[in-house]
């Protein structure tokens, strides 16, 4: 017979170890513990069966694993904890018996010093390993470069944390590895790709960060004096790795000036190695640039200044021609507004070029940081911005010829409204009246900037134009799912089918219920025929004929996008075949027996009726199809139930799992869907109205 | 010294006093000598304490009364201040000169302090001059409460209770002082040498002598109590500059008195020589040294990285999801709330949003302010990074639909029965048995009234009716296959009968009958049994023609096999027939029997009773194979019947088989052998015979005991059915798929209910039509159903 296991002593009473146990096994304070736990990357297990694992039955109680706290033991930054502790009495003691000079030598001279290094190898044995989780350092570093100094965050820190983030993003810059980019609420999300890592993180607006009182800064900077540390070595494995010297020459002055970025000179380490050339204030004039000014400034001349359209035209097509030459070839598939998603990421080079040939000027009321930075970062080297924007910039006169690009984000004032402009008085920079255009270049919003270079190349700068609606911006990293719902694609195309028509039904039937349409549950499938879809097409257009061939021309002109979309296309399907194009293979049945019946009215030479489109003959149809759509539902249940019944009790539960989260997307597509969908009514509403 | 003295005074003073008083109050005594006197009082109590002072000075102001009122009655509003009287003291020690300056004066004062001039009328005229009242001088505080008794003894108010009158004529009230009490303390005779505490020894009170209380004091005050003793004596010094004549060491001076030490020289030398070689330093302060930044990083840490193992488990922290287009600053119109989402998101609590902002078009960036819980969701961030535990969950992000088994739709699964189309009455008492013939045209049923019928199948219509046996059930009816003839096997009691129903047209008939008769002859030719064959039990029986009764209505051939048939079971071709008799007393080489329809012969191919599971129950023939599969209780064997071996032993677990029917398709082309079973202990089994001799799906859905299972013959429909006696049928689909690599695919397809439940039996047989997803189903209730 075996011994009598006692109970606590085995398994999970003993792998487990609560948090008191813990602090006091280490012999340290909770704070310190805390900081421990931080720097070591440390953090509390759940364990299987809570029961068995605590001795006591208080129900919130946090477990460590044992063997991390008993690899803790061993470690050197207690000792150091250990030091400090007994350094503060010490100058505790001092203070207390008025021996000024004795604590601040103490504090100078005695002050135990954590180094980090080591735990970040154990951390992080490889580099790979520090890259992928980079995310959330460069997060809080950013965002602790952008705080006000104050007593919990010392200038030293927010200084320590500026230089870290600028060295990485004139790594970025270097290598051009930043991908993507995204304008949201909280701040601009980026996005970069090193050694095949992607890292993403967020920077905050420059706006003075409102503070909760429930904020910790103390633990906030324990994180932040790890994550500096790794940063600055994963800095130093970057540099050396382009055999740049780190740290990289870093201007005082001109950063003292708001330079920010191009306060930092890049070296290279080997004597024969040419400086990258960061900074922004190479003179070497662009001969194209300039080439491309003075033509557009000899056609200017002839041109009206107010023509403003005519000239940003121009100025396009110049562009395409220029970007045409290395880029033509990836974008050459007939639709590029289809899945852009599904083309393969930018290579460095790609992203390289992409402003490459351009001067771009930032005015002074776009954000100068960001677009400097995502500009330097995808080829553009000629980055200009007002003298109030700060130093380093490559021009400070806004009316540089060279400027291919302005950077504008102010609405379009009229004429009147404006002040007189002082009339420039011995300046050196001559002065450009606000509101007024240079001519020879483009003027675009900040959101160009962002939209493009997520798109993986130029966009068209005129739907950008100062003072025009922008598109809207949108995030690069929702991938299209089957159920999700995707702003980009039209509205037709990821419906549901006979969703469109259901929601019509519902507004036609009743207008008051409107307005609690959008909560109304609409996913209620229903059968979409592809004949109402025609009739409201040929509703549209009371002119056109029944004809074959104008249906045709009027579905390819509004809904080219969707042909993409639909896999279902059935070729001879003629007239009728873009209209089904978005139908499931469900609906195919009915659809062929209506274009079989479309045929024997062509033969009988009879107009095929349903497209004239008697209004009782489809409400009928409606009532009908809402009975079909009904009973299909209703089957479709009874199979769901039915095949739910042959399944084990597990599989079941997870089935429904899955079900109920796919539910809930799909409800919120739907949403999106319907909302989507009144807002076209709306606006096809007001331009019937026109 | 003077303490001591002074509180050794004390007690004489204070007894004393009274009789000073005495004598002041009674005689007259010269200013001079009482100020003597009193100014030595005064100093020998100056270190006194306590209630004697006020004594003293009470007495020292009443004297002083007596000299001069207005100060002595000063004097007596503070009568027991025993702080004042320092200043009283040192104010009477200063007065004493000015009073005698005073005395001085107004001695002069008599003689001078006038003028003596003449007035109008040459008369002297005395002129004083003003009265210049000195800033030290008493006289001029002309006090209004001052006494007014003049210079008499204030002894004589004594038993008055006011001391006076002041300049108004009132009475002043004699002050409240403690003198009264103080006085009756002192008159109390204290013994000399009294302390207070009694002697152990004696009893008696304890006495002490004066100068047992001063050594008391002294060692109380930590002070050398012997007399004489000087502490402060001159040292002698024995060890001096001088020389003595008698040395008390005349030991010679030693060595290292004046000879200087090698040692230390050693240790200077060594000093020395490392400052000379720069060892050593001259102290320099620490200069400021530049700021070095600590923080920037000089080497590299990944320079020799190895990829080891993660020790400790590792799970690194879950990444931030991306932002989706509802966090954009210019999202799509369609996801800006609408006035009824802001409402509810503002209303919610903080915890309890789905999302911690409400989507917002700020239309340009230049307009999109600063997001105010920014540094507290990276806060928030921090501490789920240290304080969350963190757990590795498998995601599912699978198609729910994956999950689903594959199942043929709806659709496919069609047609089978789902309704009673037609209800046979006629029996009366249970239908024990029913079969469809080959044709599909007509229905045979067997009941508890020992009769056969034929209906036709469509409309329920009886066609032919026999009573084959008087007493006993029909157990069993089975049609011949094959639709070159119409011969129906029925078994009621020991007999087993081959008919030929007058319901089909002639030719058919001519040809059922020519099968049937074929055998005669070869019966006919085979050499009669012997008698002692006949005898023995279990020899084979004779095919007989039946009686003439049963011969007119249809039936042609008995055979007696003398134990009750319960199970019969034609071979494919229609030339064979096993019948298993499966009562307990039959004996085990006799229960299974052949019949060759062609020779009228019957064969009984097991001797022995089958190995486990009591007697056999049912047999049934391979649908291609020449393998015979026997049912006892408990198990399934198969037989190869040419080879005379037993190939498979199949254990579906049921207690007790009821029924088994084979796959129609069973080993054609490649898929294997498919064999169901049903058994009374309520299960259906399913086995796939290529896989184990286990089953490969067990089906309970009944609630009663299976009587029959039945696979949908022809393979055309993947259909079979279970009768239970809980009343009920239920169709299944039961698709085998030709590939060996998939399983059988079953799905429940349709319970049909109908026949009624009488004497716990319920659905007692089930068979399908040949050619339609039909089935017909003998009830208990002695109706037989058409499902369809």
């Amino acid at each position: 017979m075996g011994k009598i296991k006692k109970k606590g002593n085995s398994g999970q009473a003993k792998n487990y170890i609560t948090r008191t146990q813990a602090v006091r096994k280490l012999q340290i304070t909770l704070p310190d513990f805390r900081r421990l736990c931080i720097f070591k990357g440390i953090y509390p297990r759940e364990p299987r069966n809570k029961k068995k694992a605590s001795k006591t039955s208080t129900p919130n109680t946090t477990f460590y694993y044992t063997k991390d706290i008993q690899y803790l033991l061993h470690e050197p930054l207690l000792a150091k904890f250990r030091d400090q502790k007994s350094l503060a009495k010490k100058i505790a003691r001092s203070l207390g018996r008025g021996e000024v000079s004795d604590a601040s030598r103490l504090e100078k001279n005695h002050a135990p010093k954590l180094t980090l290094d080591h735990v970040i190898k154990e951390r992080y044995p490889t580099f790979i390993d520090a890259l992928r989780d980079l995310d959330d350092a460069l997060s809080l570093l950013f965002l602790f470069a952008n705080l006000p100094s104050s007593s919990h965050v010392p200038p030293k820190t927010i200084a320590l944390c500026q230089r870290v983030t600028h060295e990485f993003q004139h790594y970025l810059i270097a290598t051009n590895s930043l991908r993507k980019s995204f304008l949201s609420i909280k701040g601009i999300y980026y996005q970069a790709t090193i050694q095949g890592q992607d890292i993403m993180w967020l920077v905050p607006y420059r706006f003075v960060q409102r503070v909760n009182g429930d904020v910790d800064y103390r633990i906030m900077a324990t994180f932040v004096e790890f994550y500096t540390t790794l940063l600055g070595f994963v800095n130093y494995r970057l540099y050396s790795s382009l055999g740049l010297r780190y740290p990289p020459k870093f201007d005082t002055r001109s950063d003292e000036n708001g330079a920010e970025l191009a306060a930092f000179t890049l070296e290279g380490r080997s004597v024969g190695n040419v400086p990258k050339a960061i900074e922004g204030n190479n003179t070497k004039s662009n001969a194209l640039s300039n080439q491309v000014s003075s033509e557009v400034q000899s056609k200017v001349d002839k041109v009206i200044q107010d023509a403003g359209l005519d000239q940003t035209k121009d100025e396009k097509t110049v562009e395409t021609t220029e970007e045409s030459n290395d880029a033509i070839d990836k974008f050459e598939p007939a639709a590029p507004e289809a899945d852009t998603l599904d083309q393969p990421d930018l290579s460095a080079a790609d992203s390289g070029s992409l402003f490459a040939p351009f001067t771009v000027y930032i005015s002074r009321e776009a954000p100068k940081a960001p677009l400097e930075f995502i500009l330097r970062a995808f080829g553009c080297t000629r980055v200009g911005w007002d003298a109030v924007s700060g130093d380093g910039a490559f021009t400070h006169d806004e009316t540089d010829t060279r400027i291919t690009h302005q950077i504008v984000d102010r609405p379009p004032l009229p004429e009147g409204a404006l002040p007189a402009a002082p009339a420039a008085k011995d300046g050196d920079v001559p002065q450009v009246k606000p509101g007024t255009r240079v001519p020879g270049r483009t003027y675009v919003q900040p959101q160009w900037v962002w939209d493009s270079i997520n798109e993986g190349r130029l966009l068209r700068p005129d739907l950008y134009a100062p003072g025009t609606t922008l598109p809207p911006h949108l995030s690069p990293w929702v991938k299209p799912s089957r159920v999700g719902y995707d702003p980009k694609a039209s509205l037709a195309a990821q419906e549901e089918e006979g969703e469109a028509e259901l929601a019509e039904e519902d507004s036609g039937s009743d207008e008051e219920m409107e307005d609690e349409k959008d909560d109304k549950d609409d996913k209620v499938d229903e059968k979409k025929n592809g004949d109402a879809k025609a009739a409201e097409a040929s509703d549209d257009d009371d002119s056109e004929e029944e004809d074959g061939g104008m249906d045709v021309d009027l579905a390819n002109s509004d809904e080219d996008e969707e042909e993409d979309d639909s896999e279902s296309a059935d070729e001879d399907f003629g007239g009728f075949e873009d209209d089904a194009a978005s139908e499931s293979e469900d609906d195919e049945e009915a659809a062929r027996s209506r274009h079989q019946k479309e045929l024997e009215a062509e033969a009988a030479g009879l107009p095929f009726s349903s497209i004239n489109g008697g209004a009782d003959e489809k409400a009928k149809k409606k009532s009908s199809q809402a009975k079909k759509i009904a009973a299909k539902k209703r089957k479709e249940e009874e199979e769901l139930e039915r095949q739910k019944m042959m399944m084990s009790r597990k599989k079941r539960k997870l089935l429904e799992k899955m079900m109920y989260s796919n539910k809930k997307q799909s409800d919120e597509a739907a949403k999106l869907r319907s909302k989507r969908r009144k807002l076209e009514k709306g606006e096809k509403g007001e331009k019937g109205e026109k | 010294m003077d303490a001591s003295k002074g509180s050794k005074k004390r007690k004489a003073i204070t007894r004393d006093v009274e009789e000073e008083a005495g004598t002041f109050s009674g005689d007259e005594l010269s200013k001079k000598n009482l100020n003597g006197a009193l100014s030595d009082d005064a100093n020998d109590l100056s270190s006194d304490e306590g209630d004697s002072e006020v004594e003293l000075v009470d007495d020292f102001s009443s004297d002083e009364e007596e000299v001069e009122g207005e100060e002595g009655i000063d004097s007596d509003e503070i009568p027991s201040d025993g702080g004042d009287l320092v200043k009283k003291k040192s104010g009477t020690a200063v007065d004493e000169p000015a009073r005698d300056n005073d005395d001085d004066e107004s001695s002069e004062e008599e003689q001078i302090n006038f003028r003596i001039e003449k007035d109008a009328y040459g008369n002297d005229r005395y002129l004083y001059d003003e009265i210049n009242p000195d800033d030290n001088s008493e006289l001029s505080e002309a006090d209004e409460d001052a006494n007014t008794i003049g210079n008499i003894p204030l002894s004589f108010y004594d038993e008055y209770p006011h001391i006076g009158y002041d300049i108004n004529g009132k009475k002043i009230m004699r002050p409240a002082k403690g003198e009264a009490l103080d006085a009756l303390l002192d008159s109390i005779e204290i013994p000399k040498g009294f302390t207070g505490l009694t002697d152990p020894s004696t009893g008696k009170p304890l006495e002490l002598s004066q100068d047992e209380l001063e050594l008391l004091r002294k060692v109380q005050m930590n002070e050398i109590p012997d007399e004489g003793y000087n502490p402060y004596e001159p040292t002698i010094e024995w060890f001096s500059s001088k020389q003595e004549v008698m040395p008390l060491s005349a030991a010679p001076e030693p060595k290292r008195r004046f000879v200087p030490s090698k040692h230390e020289a050693k240790r200077v030398m060594k000093i020395v020589k490392a400052i000379r070689e720069g060892r050593i330093l001259p102290y320099k302060a620490p200069e400021e040294r530049d700021e070095e930044d600590p923080n920037v990083i000089k080497y590299d840490l990944w320079a020799d990285e190895a990829e080891d193992a993660d020790p400790h488990m590792h799970i690194p922290a879950p990444k931030l999801p991306p932002p989706g287009y509802e966090e954009s600053y210019h999202p799509p119109p369609e996801y800006l709330p609408d006035n009824k989402e802001r409402k509810t998101w503002e209303q919610t609590d903080p915890e309890d949003r789905e999302s911690e902002f409400l989507p917002n078009d700020f239309g340009s960036l230049r307009r999109v302010p600063g997001y105010e819980n920014f540094v507290k969701e990276k806060f928030e961030r921090c501490l789920d990074l240290y304080l969350a535990p963190r757990v590795r969950r498998s995601k599912l992000n699978i198609d729910p639909e994956s999950l689903l088994p594959k199942l043929p739709s709806p659709e496919e699964l069609k047609p089978f029965p789902t309704a009673c189309a037609t209800i046979f009455r006629g029996h009366k008492g249970r239908v024990r048995t029913l079969a469809i013939d080959p044709s599909g045209l007509w229905l045979a049923t067997g009941g508890d009234d020992g009769t056969v019928r034929v209906w036709e199948l469509l409309t329920g219509r009886q066609l032919w009716s026999t009573t084959l046996n008087e007493e006993d059930p029909v157990n069993v009816v089975k049609w011949r296959p094959g639709k070159d003839a119409v011969v129906l096997a029925a078994a009621a009691g020991d007999d087993v009968f081959l008919a030929v129903p007058p319901i089909v047209d002639p030719e058919v008939e001519q040809a059922s009958l020519e099968i049937l008769d074929a055998g005669w002859g070869y019966a006919a030719s085979r050499p009669a049994p012997t008698g002692a064959d006949a005898n023995k039990k279990n020899a084979p029986p004779q095919w007989i023609r039946p009686s003439s009764s049963l011969a007119d209505s249809g039936v042609y051939a008995v055979i007696p096999l003398r134990y009750v048939v319960k199970s019969l079971s034609w071979h494919r071709r229609g030339d064979y027939f096993v019948t298993v008799c499966p009562g307990s007393s039959t004996p085990a080489s006799v229960a299974i029997a052949i019949h060759t329809l062609s020779k009228h012969l019957t064969q009984f191919p097991f001797h022995r009773r089958l190995k486990g599971g009591g007697p056999p129950q049912t047999a049934h023939f391979h649908p291609s194979k020449p393998v015979l599969f026997v049912a006892n209780q408990r198990s399934v064997r198969a037989y190869d019947l040419s080879r005379q071996l037993l190939v498979k032993i199949i254990q579906p677990g049921a207690r007790w088989i009821s029924s088994f029917d084979i796959h129609p398709t069973s080993s054609t082309a490649a898929g294997g052998d498919n064999l169901i079973v049903g058994s009374y202990d309520r299960r259906l089994l399913w086995h796939d015979l290529e896989l184990s001799p286990r089953p490969y799906k067990t089906l309970r859905y009944h609630r009663k005991a299976i009587r029959s299972v039945k696979f949908h013959p022809g393979g055309r429909y993947p259909l079979f059915a279970d009768a239970s006696d809980d009343g009920s049928l239920q169709i299944f689909h039961g698709s085998v798929t030709g590939d060996m690599l998939s399983n059988a695919s079953i799905v429940p397809l349709k319970v049909l209910k109908g026949h009624k439940i009488t004497g716990e039996l319920g659905v007692l047989e089930v068979d399908w039509h040949p050619r339609e997803a039909w089935c017909v189903s003998a009830g208990a209730d002695g109706t037989c159903r058409l499902w369809m």
